[in-house]
């Protein structure tokens, strides 16, 4: 249970050592290098244009992993994001950073493969679509642009619905006669049509020389146009052309795809790339927080104390490095690390999606770990489904033993959580509900059923709401407790009494006078009672506290009037320590809620009967109705046991609002390097 | 008529049933349409969203869990028993709070929930707040259920 000590680190290095100086910081992973104000003589790096170069190299190197993925993907496990990074020793780092414009050069030739395989599918749509637009020319065995001999003129068109050649003929025929007097013949045309179909008509129009001009006027007042596409080919032949084009982009296409699947053994490669770009872009992040001189440079920074000693052993015999410690103060705000032990250091988890501990706080993980299984074991309260957690997580946790610590911390915190639900499923006597008498009656037509060790709460739900309401009391008295250790250790005395003692006084007293009024035990359906002594004492008790509270509570007001009125509104805070103990009756719903859908599924599977198929049904519907239920009683268990810890017990003492400590490291995707020893 | 108490019986559990049931199924729905809204940007963010989704879906569940205990004992499900009138009206009493609150509960669970899941899209790492907000509300659901459960089994007891 503690917030580790920092110290405060300056390191004083040479130049020529910079880099190295930095790159051993950075694998170490001990310092998080703050800014600190340039003095005279020094000055800081403006590193946001190289920044932004390995911002575009890592970004290439995921670009070409993704389009990797499209041709090849990689085989993935279910669980193998849980796997972790693969390990990579200091040698094999440098080995593979001699590689890295290698692999950029590979890269970048998927994203040009990419590229061009693009290039061509927009080739190929474009020829087809020009195949559509010519096919209905395909009988036509001239060029498109055909205009005609020395004598005769040719007109290539089309009329926009379908048309017979006699019809044509005759319709030009009448226009004609219209247009230029009944006496006269119409100037001969030939008119043949290639293709007709319900849109179109595509005609090839033969006429003298002389009378083109005439006849395509004619032709123009009955629908004729001259097509949208135009080629100096015959179309057939176009059209073959098209198509040897697009077998050709095809093949093409086919080949830089194996060209981009060849390239499938170099993953690793640019997995690589990718994070070294990503650590060379933090490195030059710090890099700008570095102090630079003409021949030195100077990095400040937190390192944990524990390390502080051996950190400055390393950087001043191999790199010739000064280096400064002194333990850092409050006034630095130093980044918040926590260290507990296995037990509750699972839980620091929970403490981080609320706030780190702030400045001269103390780190409650321990204190409400043993909470926070106990409240969670009895939300779910379920022996099987707290075995069955218990072996998931167990599983997973020896499976992948390389697992990034926050998700192994996540699943630890489960794997006791299941341990604890467990326990009290025996205590409540439930084993996927009421399986067991159901099986027992359903399909050997016996009674028979586990025994509760302590009692069954669907049977004796206010004895379950008693109880969760005086674990309630104990988890905030804890939480008082808390604060009263903080006071002493701040030695706040004055603190420690008024603010958690009279509290302890008023609703310590106030409870067990409520235990010794007759009509509240009944409620209760509590059997015992106390002696009227212990009613008077604890009637006292709280007497003291609520006077305390109104008196000093407002105790920094100087004004009487103002502080009493200040103390009046403290006290009235009572209320919320009410709703607070209230708030807990979620233990015993939510513990009503496992085991009674439990039981309906358990009913409902029963209710096919006996023998086989019975049998068979039975098991489908329990399989489906315990995984659902499992799923959404975790769920909730899991959200209201972080909100009793978050609201009722954290609101009696703890702010938060510390910075995690973050150290300058290695925060790559897919390796990870060690440092030796 | 003094076989009503069974229908007002029915009546309640049905209520229960139905009114959360209709109250989680519009919560998830439209946290769900606020889910696959950030899924769309990034996908990776699937199971942080899902759980924000499901937390209305409780209500439902409550109501469920109220309407199978009357259910079971009024005798629709098990053995029959008799059950007066004035039984039968205490068992629709019991059930109206989980009904309504739950109906209630699930719909403005549902829009901290999306609150929080917009806080998810652009704040990953505020995950465990963003829950909190949502169960939040949830509280008064349990608070529904509880009062419904004490009354229902209690009525059993009653010599009505």
């Amino acid at each position: 249970m503690a917030v580790v000590a920092m110290d405060k680190v300056t390191i004083y290095g040479t130049r020529q050592n910079r880099k190295k100086i930095l790159e051993a910081l950075q694998r170490r992973s001990v310092i998080e290098v703050t800014e600190e104000s340039s003095e005279e003589n020094f000055q800081k790096l403006d590193t946001a244009k190289a920044r932004s170069l390995f911002d575009k190299a890592a970004s290439a190197a995921e670009q070409a992993l993704q389009i990797l993925d499209q041709y090849a993907s990689e085989k993935k496990g279910l669980f193998s994001s849980l796997e972790g990074r693969k390990q990579l020793s200091a040698e094999e780092y440098y080995t593979r950073a001699a590689e890295v414009d290698q692999s950029m050069n590979v890269a970048k030739e998927i994203i040009q493969a990419e590229k061009s395989k693009s290039e061509l599918l927009a080739e190929i749509q474009r020829r087809e679509n020009q195949i559509v637009s010519l096919l209905p020319w395909r009988n036509l065995d001239v060029p498109m642009t055909f205009e005609g001999t020395k004598k005769t003129a040719a007109l290539i068109g089309l009329f926009p619905e379908q048309q017979s050649k006699e019809n044509i003929l005759a319709l030009y025929q009448e226009h004609f006669q219209r247009d230029e007097g009944m006496e006269k013949e119409p100037y001969p045309i030939e008119v043949q049509v290639i293709s007709q179909s319900q849109e179109q008509t595509c005609v090839f129009v033969l006429c003298r020389m002389e009378d083109k001009a005439v006849v395509e006027q004619i032709l123009r007042t009955l629908g004729f146009a001259r097509p949208a596409v135009f080629t100096s080919m015959v179309p057939n032949a176009r059209i073959e052309r098209h198509q040897k084009k697009i077998a050709a982009a095809k093949k093409q296409i086919q080949e830089l795809e194996e060209g981009i699947r060849s390239y499938q053994t170099q993953r690793e490669k640019l997995c690589f790339l990718y994070d070294y770009y990503t650590m060379r872009r933090e490195k030059y992040e710090v890099l700008e927080k570095v102090r630079q001189g003409k021949r030195i440079f100077i990095i400040t920074g937190f390192v944990p104390h524990m390390q502080s000693q051996k950190l400055e052993a390393e950087l001043s015999a191999v790199y010739g490095a000064a280096v400064e410690t002194e333990p850092a103060s409050d006034e630095d705000n130093p980044p918040v690390l926590l260290k507990n032990n296995a037990f509750a250091a699972p839980v620091e988890t929970v403490l981080e999606t609320y706030s780190m501990p702030g400045r001269g706080e103390v780190d409650p993980t321990s204190v409400m770990a043993v909470f926070y299984y106990v409240l969670f074991g009895l939300m779910l309260s379920d022996a099987a489904y707290g075995l069955l957690m218990v072996i998931g997580c167990g599983l997973v946790l020896h499976r992948y033993r390389n697992m990034e610590s926050g998700m192994k911390k996540t699943l630890t915190m489960f794997l006791y959580c299941g341990i604890s639900t467990a326990f009290w499923g025996v205590m409540f006597g439930s084993y996927f509900g009421d399986a067991v008498s159901v099986i027992a009656q359903t399909f050997f037509h016996r009674d028979f059923s586990i025994p509760a060790v302590w009692f069954v709460p669907v049977n004796e739900p206010m004895r379950m709401l008693i109880f969760s309401m005086a674990l309630g009391i104990v988890h905030i008295f804890g939480g008082l407790a808390m604060k009263l250790y903080m006071c002493l250790k701040h030695k706040d005395y004055t603190s420690a009494f008024f603010d958690v003692i009279c509290w302890y006084l008023l609703v310590g007293g106030g409870v067990v006078y409520l235990l010794t009024v007759p009509m509240f035990l009944q409620m209760a359906g509590l059997s015992f009672s106390l002696p009227a002594v212990v009613g008077t004492a604890a009637a006292v008790c709280a007497g003291i506290g609520a006077a305390g509270i109104i008196l000093f509570a407002g105790r920094s007001s100087k004004n009487p009037a103002k502080r009493i009125a200040k103390g009046l509104y403290e006290l009235y805070g009572v209320t919320s320590y009410l709703s607070d103990i209230l708030s807990y009756s979620r233990l015993l719903a939510l513990g009503l809620a496992t085991g009674v859908i439990a039981q309906v599924f358990n009913k409902m599977g029963s209710m096919f009967g006996g023998g086989i198929l019975g049998a068979i049904l039975f098991i489908l519907v329990f399989l489906i109705g315990h995984t659902l239920n499992m799923a959404i009683n975790l769920l909730g268990a899991y959200v209201h046991t972080n909100r009793l810890q978050f609201v009722e017990f954290f609101g009696k003492f703890y702010e938060g609002g510390g910075e995690k400590y973050t150290p300058f490291a290695v925060n790559t995707k897919y390796y990870q390097v060690k440092e030796e020893n | 008529m003094e076989n009503l108490g069974i229908v007002f019986a029915l009546i309640g559990a049905a209520l229960a049933a139905l009114m959360a049931g209709i109250g989680s199924a519009i919560g998830v729905g439209i946290a769900g349409e606020a889910a696959a809204g950030v899924v769309t940007e990034d996908p990776q963010k699937f199971g942080k969203v899902l759980i924000l989704q499901l937390l209305p879906g409780t209500q439902g569940i409550y109501g469920l869990l109220i309407a199978f205990i009357v259910l079971s004992q009024i005798g629709i499900l098990g053995t029959p028993v008799e059950i007066s009138t004035a039984k039968g009206l205490l068992y629709l009493a019991a059930c109206l709070p989980m009904a309504f609150v739950g109906l209630w509960s699930a719909i403005r669970q549902a829009r901290a929930a999306i609150a929080g899941i917009n806080l998810v899209a652009k704040r990953p790492d505020q995950m465990g707040k963003s829950m909190i907000f949502a169960a939040m509300v949830e509280t008064y659901a349990i608070l529904a259920l509880l009062v419904s459960i004490l009354s229902v089994v209690g009525i059993q007891g009653l010599n009505l």
